[in-house]
């Protein structure tokens, strides 16, 4: 295995993971400091009776619930989140209380940054671009305690340094990454996806093992990324079809949890590939779900990268061998076999195998392709794809 | 000790290389798909380059202060910027490590980097030709 001129690896959110910790939610968040919180999340999980206990967990632990913003919605956006730091302003909140999938998460954390340094989202776009000491140059200046409690097991948000928000405006999606972004605290309880249903549940689980799977195949791979992405694949293999077979089974849903928090460790930083380059542009121009696309275009991108070098073969045999899937021969060989894996994986979790099943027509291919070339997944992908590369992918994937 | 003594080496450089490359037939057209007019803040020494990349328009590069309003603003030393234009620099990990700042929708300048690979040899090329072997060598 290569030494590798580079990486760096941080994981600086508290994970506290368990059974019956809504009600201890205020204990563990009072350690980040927090007094008077500000509860983000949305209508859907507002219903679902979730935030409420979150709510009396807070109170519990000597906490002030300074207010509940509930109005995040499915594809959130700049406007949101200026909305969401002034109610925080307004109503006095010194802290954020994610509960939520990856939207409520990533509104929080935009909101936080507004909050904390002012300004509006697209003053922060970019990589490192908040405030430091040392002229930009040393510690990040704090932003206010942020906790998450996350209600799908897929993103991973609640433990990224990373946001990507909606700028509608501009109709573009903006992208922070930095490490204050990373949440101080996330709570893994399996109460918090009790009411989720098994389609979403697929589609989420289907996004942490692209996480992981890329994650241990980009070039910005890395020994640390690797131990957390390759323990999130044997979970992913042991309890994805079980938690989407039976909603009511408690450990699967905590493990897939876990396995969605491990996986996104190496994504944080960077390491990720064309299955994200081709799925963004399916969700922004023809609004497929992120974790169903990724479970369309994982499998081509596998055999596409798998024939690279001898080096990507290695990497997709350690994927294979935790999953379970025969890993014997060359890259051609394990980059089938383990796409066929994930084809008839997602094939038992009943989502859609094609990208025209989920509203994706042929005449948009070009443009996808187009779109795919241009994002920043592309560019650590283990081979670098051409244009033309990608529009024979997304027709395998059509 | 740095590459460069002043902006105008800078620019004389670095600059020069931007200016033809907007110029070229074959590679400007693919910048300019980027669709947007990106900055270069340099350190050490301060000094600023202007690039519109947009499709339709031409290709002005400006030296310091520049009417052109940036949506792209890559800071980082001048040594940096010289040393990926000789290929020796992996932008990902620059990126990383916070040697290249990049504010904005930083993935319509991370489209063009593959596209830079050519440009690399003709940098050292011009390097030669102003006699500046000294910064290749360096």
């Amino acid at each position: 295995m290569t030494f590798k001129d580079f990486y760096q690896f941080a994981s600086p959110t508290r994970v506290v993971c368990g059974r019956e910790l809504l009600a201890s939610a205020g204990f563990e968040f009072a350690k980040q400091g927090a007094e008077r919180v500000l509860v983000v999340t949305d209508q859907v999980i507002r219903a679902t009776g979730l935030v409420e206990k979150v709510e009396g967990g807070v109170a519990d632990g000597g906490l002030e619930v300074a207010g509940i913003f509930d109005d995040v919605p499915q594809d959130s956006d700049t406007a949101v989140v200026t909305r969401c730091a002034e109610q925080a302003m307004e109503a006095g909140a010194d802290s954020f209380l994610a509960v939520g999938g990856g939207s409520v998460i990533d509104t929080t954390k935009g909101a936080n940054v507004v909050f904390s340094h002012g300004g509006a989202i697209p003053d922060w776009e970019g990589v490192f671009q908040l405030p430091r000491e040392r002229d930009g140059m040393g510690r990040p200046l704090p932003l206010a305690p942020l906790g998450a409690i996350p209600t799908t097991a897929g993103t991973g948000s609640e433990a990224s340094p990373v946001a990507v928000i909606k700028d509608s405006e501009r109709g573009v999606k903006v992208l922070l990454l930095d490490f204050p972004l990373a949440p101080d605290l996330a709570i893994l309880d399996p109460e918090s996806t009790a009411t989720l249903p098994a389609p979403i549940a697929a589609a989420t689980g289907m996004d942490a093992l692209t996480h992981a799977i890329e994650g241990v195949t980009s070039t910005e791979w890395s020994p640390h990324g690797d131990a957390h992405a390759l323990h999130a694949l044997r979970l992913i293999s042991d309890n994805l079809e079980r938690a989407v077979g039976d909603t009511s089974d408690e450990d699967a849903r905590g493990n897939m949890l876990v396995a969605a928090n491990l996986a996104i460790a190496p994504t944080g930083f960077g390491a990720t590939g064309i299955t994200h380059s081709m799925s963004h542009p399916c969700g922004a121009r023809y609004g497929v779900p992120h974790g169903v696309a990724n479970a369309i275009n994982l499998p081509p991108v596998i055999e596409f990268n798998a024939v690279v070098s001898e080096e990507v073969a290695d990497q997709f045999r350690d994927a294979a061998e935790v999953l379970g899937v025969d890993a014997r021969g060359g890259g051609q060989r394990i980059g089938r076999t383990l796409a066929d894996h994930v084809r008839e994986l997602r094939g038992r979790l009943g989502l859609p195998g094609r990208l025209s099943e989920v509203g994706v027509p042929e005449e948009g291919i070009s443009r996808l392709a187009e779109d795919a070339m241009g994002e920043g997944s592309t560019l650590v992908n283990p081979r670098q794809p051409s244009e033309e590369d990608f529009v024979e992918l997304f027709q395998q994937a059509l | 000790m740095a590459y460069f003594n002043d902006a105008q080496e800078v620019y004389d450089t670095l600059g020069k290389l931007f200016v033809d490359l907007a110029e070229d037939e074959e590679l400007a057209p693919k910048f300019r798909k980027a669709d947007t007019i990106v900055r270069y803040e340099y350190r050490e020494p301060e000094s600023t380059i202007t690039v519109r990349l947009q499709e339709g328009q031409p290709g002005d590069v400006d030296f310091g202060e520049s009417e052109m309003e940036p949506e792209v603003v890559m800071s980082m030393e001048a040594d940096t910027a010289h040393r990926f234009w000789l290929g020796q620099v992996n932008v990902t990990v620059a990126l990383a490590r916070g040697q290249i700042k990049a504010k904005g929708p930083v993935a319509k300048i991370l489209r063009l980097v593959p596209l830079t690979k050519p440009v690399f040899p003709r940098y050292k090329a011009q390097l030669e030709s102003q006699g500046r072997t000294d910064l290749i060598e360096a």
